[in-house]
């Protein structure tokens, strides 16, 4: 959290506390409004229906029972004419708050309760047919009635205490708004940091890793979220950057130690051979040495830059259509010379095996194969022969390649694809034998999908098999 | 001196032990652990470099093996650099180690020191009458002027001055002088020792009979 306006906690926060407040908000002038228009409402009935009482009575007033009633547009001239005086019960009507007033056109009063405001003003008399209002004056309501007769009325009451009322269910109304506000930003932050929490642990096992701890995983529930997914997404870009690394060390650490020993010849023989003066044979025999381990450190670093390529090297998209007996054709044919300098006999049994490959890399793995059966034959041994076949079976195609040389011990089976490991021990340093070649070979067919195995019975030969599935 | 080499890249081996004849040492060779074991714990020798990744028998098992019944001296030669590789070879027994790739004139040095700390001398000078032998240089001077021994001569002379003050059988002086190849007439030894003898006075080397020499 180095700053808060970047953090996104902080953000959800602000986000969620905005958008909580204009909902409570809208709620609350929405609540309010519905209160005070029902509030108003109720108002103007109860006027009406102190309106309807006093025309009533008065349109009975002075009447006979049995009379019609005196119609409404001769009321104003039955005002003119006569003093009247409201029942006891009528008049009471009008005497808290409630209070009316009867006008002539002139504005003159006809007939009004006693604590009518003096302020009242009465509609403007119509040309023509009947006015009707009803609205608010400070702290009173009125209901107001003008016909084009000249006869207006005004019903009207105070409403203080409703005003009052009203202003208090406001202030309530914000009040638990408020307190309905904070309870909502204090739930956004225990839930936003509930969801910001694993990201905090992620991030943080995150950065222990970048700090050179390789072998920590962020902790996984096992379930299916987001973060679960985004989890397991960088435990596996975790893992393959740790075999990125671990094959970067391993090939620094492989080239450094493999490459001492020639070094150590080359020093030490220039070293001794330059003491002194020599013959021409003994410059000779040095020069030859240096040659030879010149020639041993390149292969080394060939074999070694090939190893580290084809590990890196898992990009199947670009692998092309390409036919294995082509392929072993053509690697027989460049390892004819060796074999026949081994005194070996290659025999190749082909049919046609089409696959989607990388054509140069395949070239290497049969080469290294078939190279390791032609040299791993004691010098002495005759009728050397080597047997390449490939064919297809089932979604595979197996390409076999044994020979009928010394075999390989039990012990060493499980290592011989292992780098520098050679199981013949006293070869080493023989030239053009680096001790990568099967694991060359191995990590090639493993790009392509495939298997590489060997079997092996002392005294009986070695038969390495690769296998390749078709559908890569 | 003679020193066992156990070294398995051939030509390593080669190299190494015809640095070490050039310089008068008696040199035997072994191509694997196992190998190395049998010739250290039947071979009389004055000091061992033993190389570290070898067939058979590592060099570590090597160590473990010969100790404590062989003290000789062991310098171990390694393409491991890491700390604790180093602890472990010292731990085992080694004396001193060399990192691959080195010197050849570190890894002469060191089997120098290693030989003298055997034989319980910290100088590379001794003075032996007015004839001064240097270890370091290999030289001999007698009253400050060089003589020019051969490297036999000079070996045999290293070695009884070494030891001086014991009897040094003729069977000692075959074991530490002659590598297991050598087949060279024991009179030899007698040649050689006359050849000290006119180089550096008559007085020098005593003849036990029966017995050996030796420098007083």
């Amino acid at each position: 959290m180095s700053s808060f306006l970047h953090s996104i906690r902080w953000r959800i926060q602000v986000w969620h506390g905005v958008i909580l407040l204009v909902a409570i908000g809208a709620f609350c002038v929405t609540a309010y409004h519905f209160a005070w228009d029902h509030q108003m409402r109720r108002l103007d009935r109860e006027l009406q229906d102190s309106e309807r009482l006093l025309i009533r009575t008065l349109m009975d007033y002075g009447q006979k029972p049995g009379d019609a009633p005196v119609p409404p547009e001769k009321l104003a001239e039955a005002l003119r004419a006569h003093q009247i005086t409201l029942p006891p019960a009528v008049a009471a009507q009008f005497t808290g708050t409630t209070y009316f007033t009867l006008r002539d056109a002139d504005g003159s009063v006809l007939l009004q309760s006693d604590n009518t405001p003096a302020d009242v003003r009465p509609l403007p008399v119509p040309t023509f047919g009947f006015g009707e209002d009803v609205r608010s004056v400070g702290n009173r309501r009125e209901s107001l009635r003008a016909s084009s007769r000249g006869f207006s009325s005004v019903f009207g009451r105070d409403i203080t205490r409703e005003i009052a009322d009203m202003r208090r269910f406001g202030l309530i109304l914000a009040a638990s708004g408020l307190g309905a506000w904070v309870l909502g930003l204090v739930g956004g932050w225990w839930l936003a940091g509930r969801a910001i929490k694993p990201i905090a642990t992620i991030s943080h096992t995150a950065t222990r890793i970048a700090e050179g701890n390789l072998d920590e995983r962020i902790d996984t529930t096992g379930g299916d979220s987001e973060l679960d997914q985004l989890a397991r997404v960088l435990n596996q870009t975790f893992a393959r950057l740790q075999a990125s690394f671990e094959r970067e060390r391993r090939f620094s650490s492989d080239a450094s130690h493999e490459l001492r020993t020639p070094v150590s010849v080359l020093i030490a023989e220039t070293q001794r051979i330059l003491r002194r003066e020599r013959t021409p044979a003994e410059y000779h025999e040095a020069l030859q040495t240096c040659q030879n381990n010149a020639e041993r450190m390149r292969g080394l670093i060939e074999s070694l830059l090939t190893l580290s390529r084809q590990e890196a090297a898992n990009n199947r998209a670009a692998h092309q259509p390409c036919d294995l007996a082509d392929i072993l054709r053509d690697t027989v044919g460049q390892l004819q010379p060796l074999a026949t300098a081994h005194d070996v006999q290659l025999f190749a049994d082909l049919t046609d095996a089409p696959l989607r490959g990388d054509a140069p890399a395949l070239g290497i793995l049969f080469a290294n194969l078939i190279r390791n059966a032609v040299q791993h034959r004691p010098a002495t041994a005759r009728d050397g022969r080597v047997d390449i076949a490939c064919r297809r079976d089932g979604d595979c195609i197996v390409v076999t390649i044994a020979d009928n040389g010394p075999g390989i011990a039990t012990e060493d089976l499980p290592h011989v694809f292992e780098r520098f490991y050679r199981a013949d021990k006293a070869r080493t340093g023989g030239t053009g034998h680096t001790g990568l070649g099967l694991a060359i070979a191995k990590t090639i067919a493993e790009n392509h999908g495939g298997t590489l195995s060997v079997q092996s019975q002392p005294g009986k030969g070695a038969t390495f098999a690769v296998n390749l599935p078709v559908e890569t | 001196m003679r020193l066992l080499l156990i070294e398995d890249d051939p030509d390593l081996q080669r190299t190494l032990a015809t640095s070490l004849r050039e310089e008068g040492y008696a040199v035997d060779t072994a191509s694997d652990g196992v190998e190395g074991v049998r010739k250290a714990l039947t071979g009389t020798y004055d000091t061992m470099v033993l190389d570290v990744m070898l067939p058979r028998l590592d060099g570590w098992g090597v160590l473990e093996t010969i100790r404590p019944a062989v003290p000789t001296p062991v310098l171990m030669l390694t393409a491991r650099d890491t700390v604790p590789d180093r602890i472990k070879g010292l731990d085992l027994g080694a004396d001193d180690y060399l990192t691959k790739p080195f010197d050849i004139d570190e890894l002469l040095a060191r089997l120098r020191a290693l030989i003298r700390r055997s034989a319980g001398r910290a100088s590379t000078t001794h003075e032996l009458g007015d004839v001064v032998i240097d270890t370091a240089a290999r030289t001999v001077t007698r009253a400050g002027e060089e003589i020019a021994l051969t490297p036999r001569e000079y070996s045999l002379f290293e070695y009884l001055a070494l030891h001086r003050g014991e009897v040094v059988s003729r069977a000692d002086l075959y074991d530490h002088l002659y590598d297991e190849d050598d087949d060279s007439l024991s009179n030899l030894l007698d040649v050689h020792v006359s050849n000290l003898r006119k180089k550096l006075g008559h007085d020098l080397i005593t003849t036990r009979r029966g017995h050996g020499y030796s420098i007083a």
